[in-house]
C-alpha cells in the first residue's frame, strides 16, 4: 500500500458552490470568471495523472525565488476546469515559463501588458482532444481553453500577478484570460514547431511564447507564395513601426488555405522564415511617418530586422479549413524574452548522460 | 452540500525588510541612481542629479543603468552600491 504525501495548502469550507465561489472571488483568487472548486480529491487526480508528489519542486521563479511546487498548480489547474489528463501540459508550460531566458517576472508584470502563448504539439493533443482548426485562436476546444486559463490563474496565485499588483499592464488583451493553441499536425507536410525547435518527432512539448495579441491578416487575392508572405511581412513591419521596433521571436499562424498554397509551392517552415527575416524589416526614419519622429535621432538610416534571423520565427499551422486569413503574433518586447519549447514528461534541469568511462586495460 | 477547498496562493510569507536608515544629510555623500534608461527617465534623472548636487550638497552621483529594463539588476552594480550613501531607482517608463 502507498502511502499519499499529504497535501501542505490550507482549507476554507463552504456553505455550497455559490459561497465558494464568493470566497475565491473575495479574495482575489480568480480571473472575474466561476472556478471549479478545488477539493482534495480533484486535486490529488490531476497529481496522481502526472504521477507527481503534492510538494514536488516544479522550479523557482528566478527574480523573487517563489518555489512553484506540483500541488498548488494543481490546486489552479483544478479551478481553471483542467481534467487530470490536462495537467501534465501545465507542468510542461510552467518548466518552460521558469526557464531564465524567458523573463517571466519581467513579462507578467510590464506595463507592455503581454500573455504566455502555450502552442501544443505532439501525441498529447489528440489524448485530450486539444484542437488546432476551427477558431483555433479562440475558444476552439475544451483542452486548449483550460489549459491556457490555468497559466493565468497560477500567476495570478502563486506570482501574485494581479492587476495593479505585480501586473502593471496598461491595456492587457483577451489573451490574458487564456491563450493556447494546437499545431494542426494532421493537416500539414511541414515538421510540428517542437521538432523544429530541437524535441525529437513523436514526443509532445509545449512551446511558450510571451505574446502581444493576434493581429489577423487577409489575403485572399493570390496564390503565389511571396504574395501570401508579403502580407504577412507588412503586418510585422506594422508592427514595429507601431509598437516596438526591436527584433525578436514572431509567431504566424497559417490556416489551411494558405498553407495550401505554401505546401503545394514547396515551401517549407524554414522557407517562410528565411523569406520574413529577409523582409520583415525597417528603417528607423519610418517612424517619422507615424508619430514617432521624436526617437529617430541621427539613426535615420539603421535597418531593423523583426526577426534577428529566421530561427526567431514560429510558424504555426492552425485555423479553420476555410479563409484566406493568417496571423501575426508578436513578441512582448523584442528579444528581451525568449520563447522557449520543452518535451512534455521530460526533466529540464536533468544533466546530460555522462560519457562511458573507457575501459583501463 | 458543503465543499473542502483548498488555498491556491504559494501561502509563503515574504520576509519583511526593514527599510535602511535615513541620511541625516545629503551634503558630502555619495548618491547612486540606476536607472531602466526608459525614455521617461532621462529628464527626471537629469534634473534629479542637479538638484542634490547643487541644493542639497551630494558630493558625487554615480549613474549606472540595468541591462535589460525588465530584469534585475546586474550583480556588479550589486556590488557598487555598497559603496554608495543612497540610491534612487525604480522611476520611470
Amino acid at each position: 500500500m502507498t502511502v499519499q504525501r499529504p497535501l501542505a495548502s490550507r482549507r476554507h469550507r463552504a456553505d455550497d458552490i455559490g459561497a465558494v465561489q464568493e470566497l475565491y472571488h473575495s479574495k482575489g483568487w480568480t480571473d472575474g470568471l466561476p472556478i471549479v472548486p478545488p477539493t482534495e480529491a480533484a486535486v490529488r487526480a490531476c497529481l496522481d495523472w502526472a504521477v507527481m508528489d503534492p510538494d514536488q519542486l516544479v522550479g523557482i521563479e528566478p527574480v523573487r525565488e517563489l518555489a512553484i511546487t506540483a500541488e498548488k498548480l494543481a490546486i489552479n489547474a483544478v479551478m481553471a476546469g483542467c481534467l487530470p489528463m490536462h495537467f501534465p501540459v501545465v507542468v510542461a508550460a510552467w518548466q518552460a515559463m521558469l526557464k531564465d531566458e524567458f523573463l517571466l517576472h519581467g513579462i507578467s508584470s510590464s506595463t507592455g501588458g503581454c500573455a504566455v502563448l502555450v502552442v501544443l504539439n505532439g501525441p498529447i493533443r489528440l489524448e485530450i482532444g486539444a484542437s488546432g482548426t476551427f477558431n483555433a485562436l479562440g475558444n476552439s476546444d475544451r483542452a486548449t481553453s483550460v489549459i491556457g486559463r490555468s497559466i493565468r490563474l497560477a500567476l495570478i496565485n502563486l506570482m501574485d500577478v494581479r492587476p495593479g499588483s505585480i501586473d502593471r499592464s496598461t491595456l492587457g488583451h483577451p489573451g490574458k484570460f487564456s491563450y493556447c493553441v494546437a499545431e494542426d499536425e494532421e493537416d500539414m507536410t511541414w515538421e510540428p514547431l517542437s521538432v523544429v525547435r530541437g524535441v525529437p518527432e513523436g514526443l509532445s512539448a509545449v512551446t511558450v511564447f510571451a505574446a502581444m495579441a493576434p493581429r489577423q491578416v487577409m489575403n485572399e487575392w493570390s496564390t503565389d507564395p511571396k504574395d501570401i508572405l508579403e502580407t504577412f511581412a507588412a503586418e510585422m513591419r506594422a508592427n514595429q513601426l507601431h509598437y516596438s521596433i526591436y527584433g525578436g521571436n514572431y509567431t504566424i499562424v497559417i490556416p489551411k488555405q494558405l498553407r495550401d498554397h505554401l505546401q503545394a509551392a514547396g515551401w517549407t517552415k524554414r522557407t517562410i522564415a528565411e523569406f520574413l527575416h529577409e523582409r520583415a524589416r525597417v528603417r528607423r526614419g519610418e517612424w517619422a511617418n507615424v508619430g514617432k519622429g521624436a526617437v529617430v535621432r541621427d539613426r535615420a538610416d539603421k535597418v531593423f530586422p523583426a526577426l534577428g534571423s529566421p530561427d526567431d520565427l514560429l510558424v504555426v499551422a492552425a485555423g479553420g479549413p476555410a479563409g484566406g486569413f493568417g496571423a501575426v503574433i508578436a513578441p512582448w518586447m523584442g528579444s528581451k524574452t525568449r520563447a522557449v519549447t520543452v518535451a512534455i514528461g521530460a526533466c529540464v534541469d536533468c544533466e546530460p548522460p555522462k560519457p562511458a568511462t573507457p575501459a583501463i586495460n | 452540500m458543503t465543499f473542502d477547498v483548498l488555498d491556491p496562493t504559494n501561502e509563503k510569507q515574504v520576509e519583511a525588510t526593514g527599510l535602511a536608515p535615513r541620511l541625516a544629510t545629503f551634503k558630502g555623500k555619495t548618491i547612486g541612481i540606476v536607472t531602466n534608461e526608459k525614455e521617461g527617465t532621462k529628464g527626471y534623472f537629469r534634473h534629479l542629479d542637479r538638484l542634490m548636487r547643487e541644493e542639497l550638497g551630494v558630493k558625487d552621483v554615480v549613474w549606472r543603468a540595468k541591462a535589460n529594463y525588465s530584469a534585475p539588476v546586474g550583480a556588479a552594480i550589486v556590488e557598487e552600491m555598497a559603496r554608495w550613501d543612497a540610491i534612487v531607482t525604480g522611476i520611470g517608463d
